[in-house]
């Protein structure tokens, strides 16, 4: 297992053509998408049933209002139904490109929120929340890989993802969080995520 | 920051995956993508991880947020890749031939697929900012009965039926009967003399009453026609009439369906 963030950029490129390389999509996910840009309602539905977990669990893990999150997973959802055509297969996987509809406007909401009320600063935790959680079989294997990955990190470049993904902060705050310089926190994302990709798309 | 230059862009690209960064460092930082293919690579490898990240807090959505989502996608019209596309409807696949069958979700997109039509002039005069009062009504009209469409096709006990109508064209119909109502729409019709046009009726055992004239639809499209009101015996008929109506039917019935 190679955990190091040393890939080459051709390497890079390979995995991010890959269909299969986004997690819990099916690698008829991209054709389902293709189905949707031409107005398939029976594909949306079954798009749907395949990104509809992923998409709101991100949405209320970033948001936490359950009303306000459903509001966003179908705007998300609606997105992925107008704009399905812009999905090109050879820019990265079906499931990437919906989560990072998703993960954006998630984001946005929380933003647009906090220039109303300022939002109260959560502790950083590196633990996937367990909590409140249905999950299926195939998502809780997801679930342990990204755990283990995410332990693989360094405390900083764990806490650093943590806060900027899963509750939506920028590198900026997350640096004031932690009391570290921005330009570090930066780096650290970058080399984070560098390693849990390379953590992540080991074959099981 | 004030520039992006250098090794600087590239420790962007974690935050800019994870958008942990500012509206305006995102705008130079997506700027600065659009000339560096390798940074383009970097990112999207990056974004592998991050969707992995997000599916690892899957839920069980919420009942009865998939419907909503359905229902408002079959609402909306779908972008095209570009202008020659753009006149094109976003329209759901018909599934003619099946006389009675009750189907879930796909075949009730179908039907609404007709409303996308009108719920699109909606958005463009919407979009174009269009203030006229003559406008307004119509636009407040538009939305009262797509509204009203909605309800019925987001129904928990609604039912869709297909049926050919003599002369030429297929009729969906989507029904509820907790609201004893009805979406209809038609495809392929043959046109009529600019001087007769579609009618719908509701006949039974407590009388025959006239439901209205089926709009001209575009594309192929005519409806949808809400129909409400429904009483035990019902059946849902179709006729040609004069295209001012008429108040019982006058010519054979096109398609009779028991609802």
């Amino acid at each position: 297992m190679e955990v190091t963030g040393g890939s080459e950029p051709g390497n890079r490129a390979r995995q991010a053509a890959d269909p299969d390389a986004g997690v819990g999509a099916g690698p008829d996910l991209a054709a389902q998408l293709s189905l949707v840009a031409r107005g398939d309602a029976a594909a949306f539905d079954a798009l749907f049933e395949q990104v509809g977990p992923s998409v709101f669990g991100t949405v209320r893990r970033v948001i936490r209002d359950p009303a306000q999150s459903e509001e966003v997973t179908q705007d998300v959802l609606l997105e992925v139904w107008r704009t399905a055509f812009k999905f090109d297969p050879a820019r990265g996987s079906a499931m990437a490109w919906v989560m990072t509809l998703a993960h954006r406007r998630a984001v946005d909401r929380v933003r647009s929120v906090q220039k109303q009320t300022e939002r109260e600063l959560r502790t950083a935790t590196a633990e996937i929340p367990y909590d409140d959680v249905i999950e299926a079989v195939e998502t809780s294997l997801d679930r342990e890989r990204v755990r283990r990955c995410l332990n693989s990190l360094t405390e900083l470049q764990r806490e650093s993802v943590t806060l900027a993904y899963y509750n939506g902060y920028t590198y900026g705050q997350v640096a004031s969080l932690l009391g570290v310089p921005a330009g570090t926190v930066k780096t650290r994302m970058r080399d984070a995520l560098i390693r849990l990709r390379d953590c992540l798309g080991v074959a099981e | 920051m004030s520039k992006i230059r250098g090794r600087d862009e590239h420790t962007l690209a974690g935050a800019y995956a994870m958008d942990a960064i500012s509206a305006a460092d995102r705008d130079r930082f997506e700027r600065h993508l659009a000339g560096c293919q390798e940074c383009t690579q970097e990112i999207a490898s990056l974004r592998e991880a991050t969707a992995r990240l997000g599916a690892a807090t899957a839920v069980t959505p919420p009942a009865g947020l998939k419907e909503r989502v359905l229902a408002a996608a079959a609402m909306t019209r779908q972008q095209a890749p570009d202008a020659a596309a753009a006149d094109s409807p976003a329209r759901a696949r018909m599934r003619p031939g099946s006389w009675l069958r009750s189907l879930a979700w796909p075949g009730r997109l179908a039907v609404a697929a007709g409303a996308v039509a009108a719920v699109a002039v909606l958005g463009i005069a919407v979009v174009f900012g269009v203030a006229n009062g003559d406008m307004r009504q119509q636009l407040d009209r538009a939305q009262a009965s797509s509204q009203q469409v909605a309800a019925v096709l987001t129904a928990q006990d609604a039912v869709m039926m297909n049926g050919v109508v003599a002369g030429g064209g297929t009729a969906t119909i989507v029904m509820s009967h907790s609201r004893d109502a009805l979406v209809f729409t038609a495809q392929g019709l043959r046109a009529l003399p600019s001087s007769a046009g579609y009618e719908l009726w509701l006949i039974g055992p407590s009388g025959d009453r006239p439901v209205g004239m089926l709009p001209a639809g575009g594309n192929g499209m005519t409806g949808p026609v809400i129909a409400s009101g429904l009483r035990a015996g019902d059946h849902l008929a179709l006729t040609a009439e004069p295209a001012g109506g008429a108040v019982r039917p006058t010519t054979p019935m096109m398609l009779d369906v028991a609802v």
